[in-house]
């Protein structure tokens, strides 16, 4: 017998198993569905997170204020060195520059400042971190180091509202890690007790075929391909309600969190590659699940 | 063709189903046996197309140790024992035809092919007009015809069949037996398990009996029917 007519035979098979329990393909399909789309949003979420965190993290700047009379020379000389060795980008403000922004926060005292003829406030570099440096224990060896240069007088890189920014963010990503792995477990476990709910309504059928000398193989491959039918079909709903709920909620979800995105962020709830993992998934899930339900019932 | 060489069955915790069984049956013989209900008759059909395994003692079929065969080579051993259940055993959402066809299906003849040998398998038990009709619209001696269709359609060389009339009326009976003569004058091998005394005294067959999981006596059918009359 050839491959396309054994297949042939293992799809007639399947599409008989569909047309004679449509309620049950229907619910694995759906239970399907529901789960995916169930990660799905967990990483719509997470992705959402993660770009407030990147948001929030990209605006770590230390600020590295001068001695009063450091040549600009020298100033360009540190700037160039921080941004050679740590990275990120270091920008020299003088003091005048300083001295107008603090007017600008503070219009009340405005006329108070303008009546400085030179600024009393020091020239600084703000040296905004790189990823690899938005952590409160290589800022604070940084500082360390940084107060050791003689033009430098001080070292302000917000201790406080960095390491809070940091357990938050510690936080958060360990509880969507969390999130997405208690999703993934429930996900499985129910889409693996549909499958063998779908399986078992068919055991007699199962227990014929062993008993007129089917083997292991000939039973497996429908339901397999059943499997892989209903998971492809699961994930494309599970993608097409993600879509749909991103349509209608995401201006209003991204209108609330949008001053937590940087100005750059091109957020996407689904992506292509949402899309294609949620169907990948699906066929994976759909595949293995039937796998695995069947197996049980092969001891004839 | 057959041979039982101190097979015994027991299931954990209870009394042994079969003990220390010796039985030869020889290709083309036509065989009853017999017994009262729970005696070990479908236990001792099921260790011969491996759907129970012996607890001791050895089964050959066809020269082949089944109470040592290997899980993956059982269903190349069953595609030459058919079996005609108790209890049917047949898909009920699916036609006559497709439920015969199982059997070819499962050794991968072309679906053309199939369909004619199950035509000609219907049309030999009667029921060719009925290939398209679900089996819960059959009456019970039609879905016995089916079963023994599906269990006949590749030439198996030898046929177990578990009760196959223990649902019928006295003239479906008659039709079914009729039916597994004509398949034992083809050159099959035929194993009727039967508690049916009526059966025994009208086709004279050799026949086993077995009591209480143990055999008790191995009769010619000839002999047998005279001592039944001469009660």
């Amino acid at each position: 017998m050839s491959i396309s007519s054994k297949l042939g035979s293992a799809f007639r098979s399947a599409a008989q198993g569909v047309r004679h329990g449509p309620f049950v393909h229907a619910v694995a399909v759906l239970t399907l569905a529901i789960a995916l789309f169930t990660l799905g949003l967990a990483r719509s979420v997470d992705g959402l997170v993660q770009a407030m965190l990147d948001t929030l993290g990209g605006s770590v700047t230390v600020t590295i204020y001068l001695e009063d009379q450091t040549p600009d020379a020298d100033a360009q000389v540190l700037l160039k060195t921080l941004e050679e060795q740590v990275g990120g980008t270091a920008v020299l403000v003088p003091p005048r520059t300083s001295l107008e922004r603090l007017a600008r926060e503070l219009p009340e005292l405005s006329g108070l400042l303008d009546a400085f003829e030179d600024s009393p406030l020091p020239a600084s570099i703000e040296h905004t971190m790189p990823e690899s440096h938005r952590d409160p224990e290589v800022l604070r060896r940084l500082s360390d180091v940084l107060a050791q240069v003689p033009a430098v007088a001080d070292v302000d890189w917000g201790e406080e509202s960095v390491t809070r920014l940091s357990a938050i963010a510690r936080g958060m990503r360990l509880g969507g890690l969390v999130t997405f792995l208690i999703v993934l477990v429930a996900t499985v476990t129910v889409v693996a007790a549909t499958l063998q709910l779908a399986i078992y309504a068919r055991r007699e059928e199962i227990e014929i075929q062993k008993l007129v000398g089917a083997t292991d193989r000939f039973v497996r491959v429908p339901f397999v391909i059943e499997g892989l039918m209903q998971g492809l079909l699961g994930g494309a709903l599970a993608l097409g309600a993600l879509l749909l709920l991103a349509h209608l909620a995401a201006p209003r979800i991204l209108g609330l969190v949008d001053f937590l995105l940087a100005t750059e962020t091109r957020l996407q709830l689904v992506s292509p590659r949402l899309g294609l993992e949620l169907l990948g998934g699906g066929a994976l899930l759909g595949l293995c699940g039937s796998m695995l339900a069947v197996r049980r019932f092969l001891r004839v | 063709m057959i041979e039982l060489f101190h097979v015994s069955k027991a299931y954990p915790g209870d009394p042994p189903v079969l003990h220390d069984i010796n039985l030869r049956i020889d290709k083309g013989e036509f065989v009853f046996l017999t017994g009262p209900s729970g005696a070990g008759k479908s236990t001792l059909l099921k260790l011969i197309f491996c759907a129970e395994q012996a607890t001791r003692g050895q089964i050959l079929v066809g020269g082949r140790n089944v109470a040592r065969i290997r899980e993956s080579a059982v269903p190349f051993l069953r595609r030459n024992i058919g079996v005609v259940f108790q209890d049917f055993k047949l898909l009920p959402h699916r036609t006559v035809e497709d439920n015969v066809a199982l059997t070819l299906d499962v050794l991968g003849v072309p679906r053309h092919e199939a369909r004619e040998r199950v035509y000609q398998m219907l049309k030999r038990v009667g029921l060719a007009h009925k290939r398209d009709v679900l089996p819960p619209r059959l009456s019970g001696g039609e879905q016995q015809r089916v079963v023994i269709a599906r269990a006949l359609v590749n030439d198996p060389t030898i046929l177990l069949a578990d009760e196959p009339t223990g649902n019928l009326d006295p003239a479906r009976t008659l039709e079914i037996m009729d039916l597994l003569g004509d398949v034992h004058v083809r050159g099959t091998t035929v194993v009727v398990a039967t508690h049916d005394i009526s059966l025994l005294t009208r086709y004279q067959r050799r026949t086993i009996r077995i009591e209480a999981g143990r055999l008790v006596a191995d009769e010619d059918g000839v002999a047998l029917a005279r001592r039944l009359a001469g009660r």
